[in-house]
């Protein structure tokens, strides 16, 4: 069963974070540059919220909001994170029950990469249809 | 093989519509409202583009701008893919993954009759995997068991 740490090899996985007090202006310029839904925000080298397309989307509705708010003041805070020595499936069941689409990867308290649920699907898809494939395989050569 | 009916039948055809030259605000208080990614803009009974949260934040930053007095039809995507109800669900994955989208309204004879998210498509794809692999295990076990 494959893990995180089989995701972030068979990915580039480049990690883009801003920081507290960036604005919210350049972190929505880096989603679009990077054509990415979500950033992390980082201080002084930990994690200390997230912030996505769906922050923006929801927050931009309170009048003190705008495009100079530092992202400090928009992020989520409380990131959940995985290992990468943790399975593909409990990533995703962490996804669904949380509604998140990204989660940071640690290793040693260090940030080694960032995995999305689209990276999560496509590995549980592969495996699934291997399943399929080896127990037909299986029906072929021993049943038929 | 599960079609996009089947999936209408489970998640119900609920769809949350704006009129073209209601306002960023308006839509996006919608969105929030009813927790949902995006919302299709219509002209009266016409579906004319479809406007999602990642929308919103492309032109905001794009134009360094709030925009929440602007009307929506200005920053909506106006080519709406759409799908019918007797596609199959992994017609409309490949859709959706080829041209990265995440909603696909349903149109019948031209009326629309939901709207369907790529969570709703592969949450179907991967039951119907799993019930393939326990229909195999099953074939195998109870050939196996008969001897």
């Amino acid at each position: 069963m494959a893990t995180v740490k089989d995701l972030l090899k068979s990915k580039f996985s480049q990690v883009w974070y801003v920081t507290p007090t960036s604005s919210v202006s350049d972190a929505l310029k880096l989603l679009s540059e990077q054509q990415i839904g979500a950033v992390l925000v980082v201080e002084a080298g930990k994690i200390v919220g997230i912030f996505s397309e769906r922050d923006f989307a929801r927050k931009a509705l309170s009048p003190e909001v705008n495009l100079d708010t530092p992202v400090g003041d928009l992020m989520v805070r409380g990131v959940y994170y995985v290992t990468p020595d943790q399975s593909v499936e409990s990533c995703m069941a962490l996804m669904t029950a949380k509604r998140f689409r990204h989660l940071p990867v640690l290793e040693d308290g260090k940030l080694v990469g960032v995995i999305s649920i689209g990276d999560v699907i496509k590995q549980i898809m592969y495996e699934k249809d291997s399943t399929i494939q080896s127990l037909e395989d299986y029906i072929w050569v021993h049943m038929i | 093989m599960a079609t996009v009916n089947n999936l209408l039948l489970q998640k119900g055809n609920d769809v949350w519509t704006v009129q073209t030259g209601n306002s960023i605000k308006d839509t996006l208080t919608l969105m929030a409202e009813k927790n949902i990614g995006a919302v299709l803009v219509l002209d009266g009974p016409k579906i004319i583009g479809i406007f999602s949260e990642r929308d919103y934040a492309r032109h905001a930053a794009a134009l360094e701008s709030m925009l929440l007095d602007k009307p929506v039809d200005q920053f909506m995507t106006q080519s709406v893919y759409y799908v019918s109800p007797q596609q199959t669900v992994e017609e409309v994955m490949a859709l959706m993954t080829s041209k990265k989208i995440r909603h696909l309204p349903v149109l019948e004879n031209e009326q629309l009759v939901g709207i369907i998210s790529i969570g709703d498509v592969v949450k179907q794809i991967m039951s119907d995997k799993e019930t393939t692999i326990l229909g195999l295990e099953n074939y195998i076990l109870g050939r196996d068991y008969s001897g």
